[in-house]
């Protein structure tokens, strides 16, 4: 009896290692963040210039954008629904902010609200249609694209939003830090606000639940259809403020703003680990993976690829970290 | 039963890791044809994994040992290789195609049924229906999977195993979601495929069926063969003590009815939709609950017992009063049910019962995190500590907080659940089959724990299949036929024959009526 004990005792060491470690890699954003560190000496080794100040100061500006609708997006696909129409909500509440503050000369403060309201009525919309309706968040979200699409061009004329309020200018201009501004401050602040929400909080918990089986956690007495139109609210809201950002960064209302950004949101939290199934994923995981595609992407720019195989790349990685995923879940989460 | 006939299909020094955890080292097992081999063992003593291996789902590669059919070695890499080479398993989980009909659930997975890659709807039903008349099955073969409660999604895969014609047959617990007649009927089924030659591996927790139907018993334990019992000397007591080691005292423990306690639960005009298919629901349900009562409800598949108890839980949507506590409740959703301290154990752990997302842990806190945060943030250390109690008192093993609950065999599975609807300490406790899949030691510790929750006042209403424990259990039974009451007994009263006589008396009552 004792001596198994003593034989067994060196193995367990070994063993309780091996499972530290494999519980470590079974965390998403590790995997992505070794990854990327790996990119990173790949580009700079190529070519130097990819880590100047520079490069990263727009890897990061851009980061900001696109980032804050990741965290919409990820706690949406982590309630089991995803949003196709963030794109067109970020440039229809930049319009709707910059005619209020223009044509309709109402002060920047109504405006931004404006523009955070329209994007969160939309997220209302979606999430209601989407839940009370039964209709799938793909059909309804895809549908609101074209909307968002249609009301920008009806709102603008096809124009761009110009000039703007100097405080608008002055919001997009500010240097915080290392040159980046209000838009990176929101980032980061709204990225570990919303990964303590998901993490730590019976909220959070619920989100899960509901994304990862909806009968169970209303069984459980959670108010699934709550969460999930919550969550379709918060993305709109969030691409809304992204799509304003862009707007002062701009120091104009373009029409173009948001264009093309649902795919790059999604595939960006995909990358990093969120599951497009429900109920798996966070938010550090979706940010640092929307990270690493903008640095793939700058990367091969500054490497001097061709813009063509810029964009298979993306497709490439993409499939590769869902792969990567599913072949991490399998073997290491599994355990088989 | 000759046991020295060849065997048909056997396994040799078969052992399986799973990360760390040894679940099978070095188990001998096999069947000869036209034999019934009941393989026993407690929860998490690797019956499954035995099968699963035999059957090509943990495929060839994966686990050390061999497998012969027909003194051949074979190696599957997967299910349909199994399949193909005449080798059928039953799933202990429900795996069903829930967009499909019944019929194509049936087929799913074979070919050659139609013209080429077309297949012919018409044929499929006409087919399937002929299996069930076979099994006495009384399914659509035209509806929805996504529709039939868990029994009869269970009765699905039984004859999607069988219409292979195999040679070899497993059969994981099939019959832990079934009551008398489907089992009898699934019975004799099996004896015909016995006398045809089919060679069977039959995994059970209730020991009657294996005195009913095996031929032989091999008793798993912490991944070894334990002992191997011939029929001659089958005991109900034997295959307890070879698995758990332990003797068992009482069959039920002892408890009385409560004598002059208050009404805890009334439900008066009760009625609940069927939501088609199967599900014919419940009308005009009258019946209360006194405080520290065990009140069941007895009836066949599909007579609506569980359509009473999402009725009164806010599952689906109802009519009629619900009082707790004297006082009239409105229920609309289970989270109204739960203000009211009603709880409610599901019968279908992987539908309505697991989050396979969350791990062990959280899966029992879900719904209760409650008490254990503040400011809506939850308190790490108050969780933990709550986890690893309520894991304690129900036994639920498990490597720790954080595993996947994908792995827990069936029965830990079922604590967990447990665990999780007793957090909270409801008053009212509506249990749907609550030893689904538990093996014989634990289902005496759920049957204790039912008891010891009825002595501290908690009212419970305990749907269970298997009349035996319905009635052993219980201070007052109600039999249930075709969503109605139709007979109540007090414990003492009526036994099995009574349930089957009330309900007998109200179908052919039915009949009469439908035809006058
Ligand atoms: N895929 C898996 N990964 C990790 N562990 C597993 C896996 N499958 C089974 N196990 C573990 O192997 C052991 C045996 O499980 P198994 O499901 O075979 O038990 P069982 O005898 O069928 O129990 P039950 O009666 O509860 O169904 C358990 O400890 C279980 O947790
Ligand atoms: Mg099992």
């Amino acid at each position: 009896m004792n001596s198994a004990a003593e034989v067994s005792s060196p193995r367990r060491g070994t063993q309780s290692f091996r499972r530290r470690l494999i519980g470590l890699i079974a965390v998403g954003e590790v995997g992505v963040l070794a990854a990327m560190a790996l990119l990173i000496a790949f580009f700079w080794l190529l070519e130097p210039a990819f880590l100047s100040e520079r490069n990263i100061r727009a890897i990061l500006n851009v980061v900001s954008f696109v980032g804050i609708i990741a965290i919409g997006q990820t706690i949406l696909l982590v309630a089991g629904e995803f949003d196709l129409s963030v794109g067109s909500v970020a440039g229809l509440s930049a319009v709707v902010a910059a005619k209020l503050m223009t044509a309709a000369a109402l002060p920047v403060t109504v405006g931004i609200l404006g523009g955070i309201g329209v994007g969160a009525l939309i997220g209302l919309l979606n999430g209601l249609i989407v839940v009370r309706l039964g209709i799938p968040a793909f059909i309804q979200t895809l549908g609101m694209l074209f909307i968002g699409q249609g009301l920008i061009q009806s709102v603008t004329g096809g124009y761009p939003v110009y000039p703007l309020p100097e405080a608008i200018n002055t919001i997009g201009g500010t240097d915080l830090a290392f040159g980046l501004g209000w838009s990176f401050a929101f980032f980061i602040i709204a990225a570990v606000a919303a990964d303590f929400v998901l993490r730590r909080t019976v909220l959070g918990r619920n989100i899960y639940a509901t994304g990862g089986n909806k009968e169970v956690a209303h069984l459980v007495g959670i108010n699934t259809n709550a969460c999930k139109i919550g969550a379709f609210i918060t993305v709109g809201a969030l691409s809304a403020i992204a799509g304003m950002f862009v707007m002062a960064d701009l120091g104009s209302g373009g029409t173009s703003i948001g264009s093309g950004w649902e795919l790059t949101v999604i595939a960006g939290v995909v990358v990093g680990g969120v599951s497009l199934f429900g109920g798996a994923g966070t938010v550090a995981g979706g940010v640092v993976g929307i990270l690493m595609l903008k640095v793939v992407q700058s990367g091969l720019v500054v490497i001097g690829v061709n813009s063509n195989w810029q964009q298979i790349a993306v497709g490439v990685i993409m499939v590769m970290a869902v792969g990567l995923d599913i072949v991490r879940r399998r073997y290491f989460i599994a355990g088989a | 039963m000759s046991t020295n006939q060849a065997p048909l299909f056997s396994a040799t020094a078969i052992a399986k890791n799973f990360g760390g955890v040894q679940a099978l080292r070095g188990v001998d097992f096999d069947v000869v044809s036209g034999e019934i081999h009941a393989l026993l063992g407690q929860n998490g003593a690797g019956k499954s994994t035995l099968v699963k291996i035999l059957n090509g789902v943990h495929p060839a590669g994966s686990y050390t040992g061999t497998i012969q059919l027909d003194g051949q070695p074979v190696s599957f890499a997967s299910p349909a290789d199994a399949r193909s080479n005449g080798v059928g398993y039953v799933p202990q989980e429900i795996e069903v195609l829930e967009q499909l009909s019944v019929a194509e659930n049936v087929f799913a997975g074979r070919t050659g049924l139609g013209d080429g890659v077309l297949v012919h709807q018409r044929k499929l039903e006409q087919r399937a229906a002929e299996i069930f008349a076979d099994l006495g099955i009384d399914i659509d073969p035209r509806a929805y999977v996504a529709s039939l409660p868990s029994a009869q999604r269970h009765l699905v895969m039984i004859a999607r195993a069988i219409v292979m014609k195999p040679r070899v047959l497993m059969l994981d617990e099939p019959t832990a979601s079934l009551s008398g007649t489907e089992v009898d009927a699934l019975f004799a089924v099996l004896r015909r495929l016995k006398a045809q030659g089919v060679a069977m591996i039959y995994i059970t927790h209730r020991l009657p069926e294996v005195l009913a139907i095996c031929d032989r018993a091999t008793v798993l334990r912490d991944g070894q063969v334990a002992v191997r019992i011939a029929r001659e000397d089958f005991d109900a007591e034997t295959f307890i003590f070879s698995m758990s080691g332990q003797r068992l005292q009482r069959l039920f423990p002892e408890h009385a009815a409560p004598v002059g306690t208050p009404t805890a639960l009334e439900v008066r005009r009760l009625s609940v939709d069927g939501h088609g298919g199967a599900v014919h629901g419940a009308r005009d349900i009258n019946l209360s609950v006194a405080a520290g009562e065990i009140v069941g409800l007895a009836g066949l598949l599909g007579s609506g017992r569980s359509e009473i108890l999402h009725g009164i839980y806010g599952r689906v949507l109802s009519e009629g009063e619900i009082h707790v506590g004297g006082k009239e409740v409105s229920i609309k959703s289970p989270a109204d049910a739960r203000a009211a301290g009603i709880a409610l154990l599901t019968e279908d752990r992987k539908r309505d019962g697991l989050l396979f997302n969350l791990p062990v842990g959280a899966n029992i806190t879900i719904g209760n995190l409650a008490p254990l945060s503040r400011r809506g943030v939850v308190r790490g250390g108050l969780e933990r500590n709550a986890i690893v109690a309520a894991m304690r008192a129900l036994n639920v093993k498990a490597s720790s907080p954080r595993a996947s609950v994908t792995h827990l065999s069936g029965g830990n599975q079922q604590k967990l659940l447990f665990a999780r609807v007793l957090m909270r300490a409801p008053k009212v406790l509506l249990l749907d089959e609550p030893t689904k899949g538990v093996d014989a030691a634990t289902r005496h510790e759920i049957y204790r724990l039912v008891v010891e929750l009825a002595d501290k006042g908690v009212s419970l209403l305990i749907v269970a299949s298997e009349l035996e424990e319905l009635i052993g259990l219980c201070d007052r039974c109600l039999v249930v036929a075709d969503g109605r009451i139709v007979d109540e007994f007090g414990r003492g009263e009526g036994g099995e024959d009574r349930v089957l006589r009330s309900v007998t008396a109200a179908q052919a009552e039915r009949q009469a009526q439908v035809s006058a």
